[in-house]
């Protein structure tokens, strides 16, 4: 039973939970002079570590918070409030779907009764 | 949980936004005032205020540590000249009768005033995603 989809969902839940940390961040110092934006190390690093090990997760990716590095130095408040309703939307989403697995279990365990 | 320091988070940004409107207020409501309560002009405010990191974890967290919100470094008098005006009947007109009315902007007041306000309902928004982000993860597993 791949139990890499829950360790994965747990580490997406975690990126997006600092990624909301980080926006709400950006936002609290929207009049900041000289404040560089911060943004999540997450996808990339998911992305290299699966292409080099082939698929599975491992234990060294961990999502943390870093200077955003697309060169904006000051904070765009519309841009924040796209990532923050996308970002709600994508926790919801993974929590949905951790959900739907822990249902498949469940019918596995009830021996398909509902 | 995580979400919690995001609540934070969005508390100290709403604190920042609160000041600056509250000092943006009060020079607009002293834009007219000649004497300060120590009997010196009063001199417009300006609200400093600069990004917050927290200290706890933050070696665990890479090199920019976790977030801690922003924080008003200071609150204080702004340089901008006097504007004179000739009111030689005004008993706080000099010897010439010019009388020293604080430098406020007006429409740079205004303008702060408007993004503090925007700056303070996004904060709001954040705060209410995070609270949205905390409900749905009591939900998990309630279904069933």
């Amino acid at each position: 039973m791949a139990s890499d989809v829950v360790a994965l969902a747990r580490l997406a839940l975690d990126a997006a939970s600092l990624r909301q940390q980080a926006i709400a961040h950006n936002i609290a110092n929207a009049n900041t002079p000289g404040y560089v934006p911060l943004g999540v190390n997450f996808e990339q690093q998911l992305a290299f570590a699966r292409g080099a090990s082939g698929g599975s997760v491992p234990a060294s990716v961990k999502p943390f918070i870093e200077p955003d590095t697309s060169g904006t130095t000051r904070v765009a408040l519309d841009m924040e409030m796209v990532k923050l309703t996308q970002n709600t939307v994508h926790y919801q989403s993974l929590l949905k779907a951790l959900d739907k697995r822990g249902s498949i279990i469940a019918t596995a365990v009830n021996e398909g009764r509902r | 949980m995580d979400l919690f320091n995001a609540f934070a988070i969005s508390a100290s940004g709403m604190s920042v936004e609160k000041t600056r409107l509250d000092v943006t207020a009060l020079n607009i409501a002293n834009a007219h005032s000649t004497r300060a309560r120590d009997g010196s002009g009063f001199q417009p405010l300006q609200v400093i205020s600069a990004a917050r990191q927290a200290r706890a974890f933050q070696a665990a967290f890479g090199a920019a540590g976790l977030p801690g919100g922003a924080e008003v470094v200071e609150v204080r008098t702004s340089p901008a000249p006097p504007r004179l005006v000739h009111e030689p009947n005004h008993p706080d007109a000099d010897a010439r009768g010019f009388v020293a009315y604080p430098g406020i902007n007006p429409v740079r007041e205004m303008v702060t005033l408007i993004s503090a306000l925007r700056a303070y309902e996004a904060n709001v928004a954040a705060l209410n995603a995070a609270k949205t982000m905390a409900l749905r993860a009591l939900d998990l597993g309630s279904n069933r």
